[in-house]
């Protein structure tokens, strides 16, 4: 019901159009260990997989952005894909749980480096593309390389925006704000296609209820050995040399005295000793 | 110098700790030993404290129905006393227990009549009344994720539930514990902490006392073995004493989910404790506005008996038998919850508590003496006896101090007067010479 003529050319003559686009969103995950999980390194000097393994943290929120955008411009296909053994594709099952249509699994053996994943994932999303867009989380917490995005990006030929905390697509331009150091904030426009690496406080993740876990378990994952993308290998390669666990220690130091005395002492130490005031 | 007491008891968890206290009302000097750092810091820790009336046999229901008033008159049963950590909080949510397959609830409903326990009997239509989020379809047997069937469509409704009005957990299980110990400090007990025993030392089968790990030598004449997960290495130090109980105790592993209540329900607030037989749960509120998913050992899932001390070293065989939690178990309990609460929404990182039940053979404790003099038992509590602490720390005093003074308890089993409901139990139920007792449910239900 229209109140006023008014309302009536408001609601229907001018009413706003929402952006219709066909994109092709990919969005790299990678199964990693759980962060509650007690790590051990084996004889072999890897860590011991004996563990419960998850979807990257920051990667969740790589998927909940691209589900977000699908659903904003109405029609999109949002791939996830990975690099890993056949127990990578627990992660892509909890992708397409949460929202992703179907999924690529890049099989490898062994742990390969930040380099090798990157030419692989790059292969795979050429091989599928071309990709409109690509979303990964900002680290993976296991090796925190804190690169792939980046040989990615590369790869593809296209530009990177890091620990993106604001995302927005708006007229074929994606704006991200970027958080830096310290906690300062950079706004950065780039267009597409482009790579974007999730930060946390992008957003929240919405997770799965039991539909949509038992719809993700019929949709389609494709395996493809990495061997089959004849990834031209790179001159440079990074070697895991040694893996220690640390020994934590804590050696409680009593202050005693005065609540000033003991205030003074706290400042000496944050200042001189851990050095975390000036 | 050997340091002397009345009583030594090895344990100062949730029932370690009124143990301690009810004997030291009676004037015993007493000391609790633990190998942690404080009160409560053992399983007492994970336990998931749920208060509910609901047994398989009549003096399991009168035992958890005396234990509520303890809860519900917290500051009293402490005497008043002062916690410098605060005090736990009774938090009485009212409990269902699904009329489903995987209870026998008629029995309960029994038992409920006999000991005077006041519940009523909802329908479907009621249930889904004060419970909206449940879906209240049928979904037995107990399946697996895996299980191909486990997405079947349910094809019939379930009849209700039976519910309590008087039921609810504990907010903090470890600080329950510490609360207690702060009361039993006030009636002149003592505690020591990251003290291991090492020995129970014995002559002519008469307990002489214990050593610890750094080679103190304590001396009593009675000595209580409330080790929880450990209570069969304890019994095993004291000569003979392994060898004599019928009924053996061991360590289980389980672990318990938290998972976030769907959008737009106040769990916390509204919800209800819930004993869930249909699909082999168990829930109740948790701090977050959480699920809190216990696991009701279906026949589907797989049990692991441990080690104590390797599991919480970390060092078990493998990780699914070690305090970690599993995926396998996340997606199984949390699932199975979201049969019955479809909107449930299942993080991919599991979440929750990974501990230990000190489980006896049939899921009944063992509140006893043992074939040797001055050694007494409260162990086997089997994930099932947080609520019934107060209680069994009471009966397990008076239990002590007449077979200190002459009572063959084997030959004439102790008679206890539960003073709040005045219902007399045989404390011979729960005796370490039982035969298996098949009346048991066989699970945390008790």
């Amino acid at each position: 019901m229209f109140s006023t003529f008014r309302d009536f050319v408001m609601k229907v003559v001018l009413k706003p159009t929402r952006q219709v686009m066909d994109l092709k969103i990919y969005v790299c995950v990678k199964h990693v260990p759980d962060t509650a999980a007690t790590i051990r390194v084996g004889t072999d000097g890897r860590i011991d997989e004996d563990i419960t393994f998850i979807m990257n943290p920051y990667d969740e929120n790589a998927v909940e952005e691209a589900v977000r955008l699908k659903k904003q411009v109405g029609e999109a296909d949002v791939v996830a894909v990975t690099l890993g053994n056949d127990t990578a594709e627990a992660t892509l099952r909890s992708a397409m749980a949460m929202g992703a249509d179907r999924a690529i699994l890049v099989r490898s053996a062994g742990r390969p480096d930040g380099i090798t994943t990157a030419g692989a994932l790059c292969a795979a999303i050429r091989r599928d593309g071309p990709a409109d867009l690509v979303f990964t989380g900002r680290e993976s917490i296991d090796a925190e390389g804190f690169q792939t995005m980046f040989r990615l990006g590369a790869c593809l030929d296209m530009p990177v925006a890091s620990n993106v905390v604001a995302f927005a697509l708006e007229k074929g331009m994606v704006r991200v704000t970027c958080e830096m150091e310290a906690g300062d904030r950079e706004d950065l426009e780039l267009p597409m296609p482009c790579v974007v690496g999730a930060g946390k406080d992008l957003n929240q993740p919405a997770y799965p209820k039991l539909p949509d876990i038992l719809r993700a378990r019929k949709k389609p994952v494709t395996v493809v050995d990495q061997d089959q993308l004849q990834v031209p290998p790179s001159t440079s390669r990074v070697e895991m040399v040694r893996l220690e666990t640390t020994a934590e220690e804590r050696h409680p130091k009593p202050l005693e005295g005065s609540a000033d005395k003991i205030a003074d002492a706290i400042v000496r130490i944050l200042r001189d000793e851990a050095k975390v005031l000036e | 110098m050997t340091k002397k007491y009345d009583a030594i008891i090895i344990g100062a968890g949730v029932i370690g700790c009124p143990i301690g206290y009810e004997l030291a009302k009676m004037g015993y000097k007493t000391l609790n030993v633990d190998k942690l750092s404080d009160a409560g810091e053992g399983s007492t820790a994970a336990s998931c404290a749920i208060v509910r009336a609901h047994y398989s046999t009549v003096d399991g229901v009168a035992m958890a129905y005396e234990g509520f008033k303890y809860w519900l008159e917290w500051e009293n049963y402490l005497g008043n006393v002062q916690d410098e950590k605060g005090l736990a909080k009774y938090m009485n949510t009212g409990s269902l227990l699904i009329k489903s397959q995987g209870h026998d609830w008629q029995k309960v409903k029994n038992n409920y009549d006999v000991v005077g326990v006041q519940y009523e009997e909802w329908d479907v239509a009621k249930i889904k009344e004060m419970v909206p989020v449940y879906d209240m379809h049928e979904f037995w047997p107990v399946k697996r994720p895996e299980d191909p069937d486990f997405f079947k469509e349910p094809e019939r409704m379930l009849e209700g539930a039976l519910f309590c009005p008087e039921g609810g957990y504990m907010s903090d299980p470890a600080l329950s514990a510490h609360n207690i110990m702060r009361a039993a400090e006030a009636r002149g007990a003592e505690f020591i902490f990251q003290a291991e025993v090492a020995a129970v030392r014995s002559e002519n089968n008469r307990v002489l006392g214990i050593t610890l790990k750094d080679g103190t030598q304590i001396d009593a004449p009675v000595v209580v073995n409330v080790g929880g997960p450990h209570s069969h290495k304890i019994n095993q130090m004291a000569e003979g004493v392994y060898e004599g109980c019928n009924i053996k105790t061991k360590a289980l592993r389980h672990e318990v989910m938290h998972c976030p209540s769907p959008e737009g329900y106040d769990y916390l607030n509204d919800g209800y404790h819930t004993s869930d037989g249909d699909i082999g749960c168990y829930y109740r509120p948790e701090a977050g506005n959480m699920f809190l998913i216990g696991s009701e050992d279906p026949d589907c899932d797989p049990q692991e008996w441990v080690d104590p001390d390797l599991f919480y070293a970390g060092k078990e065989s493998s990780y699914r038998r070690n305090n970690q939690l599993t995926a396998e178990q996340w997606q199984a309990q949390t699932y199975r919850c979201a049969r019955r609460v479809p909107d449930m929404a299942i993080p991919n990182q599991p979440r929750g508590v990974c501990d230990l039940y000190d489980c006896s053979d049939d899921w009944i404790p063992i509140y006893d003496k043992s074939s040797m003099q001055g050694f007494y038992m409260a162990i086997g509590s089997s994930g099932n006896q947080y609520k019934n602490a107060p209680v069994a720390g009471a009966m397990m005093a008076e239990l002590i101090d007449k077979c200190e003074k002459g009572l063959d308890h084997d030959k004439e089993p102790l008679q206890y007067t539960l003073p709040h409901i005045g219902r007399q139990i045989d404390v011979g139920f729960f005796s370490r010479n039982r035969e298996i007792n098949y009346n048991s449910s066989f699970s945390v239900n008790g």
